[in-house]
């Protein structure tokens, strides 16, 4: 241990000759571990912002039921009462149309604009129930059975769609860091070989004068270290470009995503992609420095 | 400090390198082991070194059993060694200084010890001016006196050198053997091979091993000159 910090600057001095001995094709190690794990952090990305839409959904579970134009505003308290007592309903209220239409103008945002276009306001009231998302069906089936109600509209196969999409985004995720951790693992350990084989004959000196094998290890883990580190820079880099991409797309033409905050992705991304490269550069090396030692 | 009793060493494709070594070198001494080319002189030190080991026979270098199969017991035993190659092996793209505190880096020294162990010894093998060339910069008996520098500034108990006077000319080798001669103290023994037997005449030695087809065949003590 104590060889390892006194020779800290060495090494480092080490890996950067090593680094600039095969100087090109490390550029590109460092490109394409770059770009495996910008990949990654796509599907994580996507998988992350998923989940959060189903959550905010989810949280937000919520039914709403019309009435008939021609039921007067006491059929109409007594239609809200009725509701509230069936099992799986949680706070109920009405929606005027005044409120309708202001929730539109939020929702629209900039595209607001499309509603002056009416000379009335196009919005009915209706009865909003906040619901147990698992009592859905019997809620729906409980309501239609009131006198009054004209039409009931659910957001369940929104939620069903999503869940699916975020089942299949895990197991792609899952698959993607398997793939991801493996073709890094083979790359750095091939990079390292390569290095030890560039540099066998010092390798084969430094032996010969009763050199450790960690002390002749230790640049070449450095090594593998710097250029997943390198790779996985790149990676937050693009990453942060497609994330503010994708957010000035979807937050103008698709208001309703409730995306999570952009700091909040990236910084996120950023910490992942960091922590793995470096394990992922550690363990490349171990492997590589192991199999070429075996051979 | 050095003992070996009827070793032989077969190499794998068969080759009898040597055969029935019997020799015995102790602390402070200073041998010569001559013979021509194949004669065996290399082999010999690839022992002591514990690059090779004996087929039969014991070896003990420095209180090493020479046996295979213990690594780290060998690694110690190397870094009580200062071994100046026949080909330098010095290290390129670094420079002279470099070169001589790699050898030490290892040894639980504290780096400003190193630098400064590795400097004296440049020093003392006359290049001073050249500390931060780098080697591949050198002439041909500078690299050599690089190599005989980072052997001998990590104050080894064996100086292993090689062919050291190679193809110099009489004069360059002659201050070469001298120059390492000077490294010998109570603690310190020196073994040289060398082909170029006519030289040895001009130097001190305290043992001088004349080896033939893997075999020892005179072994003879020394004078002073």
């Amino acid at each position: 241990m104590k060889n390892i910090i006194y020779n800290t600057g060495y090494f480092i001095k080490e890996a950067k000759t090593i680094v600039k001995l095969d100087l090109l094709s490390n550029i590109f190690s460092v490109f394409s571990i770059g770009l495996i794990f910008f990949i990654l952090a796509m599907v994580i990305s996507g998988w992350w912002v998923s989940n959060q839409v189903i959550d905010v959904i989810q949280g937000e579970a919520e039914i709403s039921i019309y009435f008939d134009d021609n039921i007067d505003s006491r059929a109409t308290q007594q239609l809200v009462e009725e509701i509230k007592n069936i099992e799986g309903v949680g706070e109920v209220r009405i929606v005027n149309e005044g409120e309708a239409y202001e929730r539109m103008v939020e929702i629209l945002g900039k595209e607001a604009t499309v509603l002056e276009f009416f000379d009335d306001n196009p919005f009915s009231p209706f009865i909003e129930a906040k619901i147990n998302l698992e009592e859905v069906n019997n809620v729906l089936k409980e309501v239609d059975l009131l006198t009054g109600v004209s039409h009931v509209r659910d957001n369940r196969n929104v939620l069903d769609r999503l869940h699916n999409i975020a089942g299949l985004l895990q197991i792609l995720g899952f698959l993607v860091v398997a793939a991801v951790g493996i073709s890094t693992l083979f790359i750095i350990s091939h990079i390292i070989r390569l290095g030890i084989y560039n540099n066998r004959e010092q390798i084969k000196t430094l032996r010969l004068l009763g050199a450790p094998e960690v002390f002749i290890a230790f640049p070449f883990l450095l090594e593998g270290l710097f250029l997943t580190v390198g790779g996985g820079i790149v990676a937050s880099i693009l990453s942060n470009l497609a994330i503010n991409q994708i957010y000035t797309q979807m937050t103008g033409p698709l208001p309703f995503i409730p995306l999570p905050p952009r700091e909040v992705l990236v910084s996120g991304l950023a910490i992942m992609i960091v922590t793995l490269s470096i394990t992922l550069g550690i363990g490349g090396s171990i492997f590589g420095l192991t199999s070429s030692k075996s051979h | 400090m050095i003992e070996s009793k009827d070793v032989c060493l077969r190499y794998t494709d068969g080759t009898m390198a040597l055969k029935d070594i019997n020799l015995s070198v102790d602390a402070g001494e200073m041998v010569y082991i001559t013979g021509v080319s194949g004669s065996g002189k290399t082999s010999l030190l690839k022992l002591f070194m514990g690059v090779e080991f004996p087929t039969t026979g014991s070896l003990n270098v420095l209180g090493h059993n020479m046996t295979k199969g213990n690594s780290s017991n060998i690694r110690k035993l190397r870094t009580r060694i200062g071994p100046v190659f026949q080909e330098f092996r010095l290290i390129k793209g670094r420079t002279a200084l470099d070169n001589v505190m790699l050898g030490m880096r290892f040894l639980d020294l504290s780096p400003s010890l190193i630098r400064e162990a590795a400097n004296d010894a440049l020093v003392k093998v006359g290049l001073k001016h050249k500390l931060l060339s780098p080697v591949e910069n050198l002439s041909w008996g500078e690299g050599q006196r690089v190599a005989i520098a980072r052997a001998v500034a990590r104050k080894p108990s064996l100086i292993l050198a090689d062919e050291p006077t190679g193809n110099l000319d009489k004069d360059n080798a002659l201050n070469i053997l001298e120059l390492l001669a000077s490294f010998k103290d109570d603690n310190t023994s020196v073994i040289i091979t060398t082909h170029a037997t006519h030289l040895i005449e001009y130097e001190d030695y305290d043992k001088l091993i004349q080896m033939n087809g893997g075999n020892i065949y005179s072994e003879s003590l020394g004078e002073a000159k």
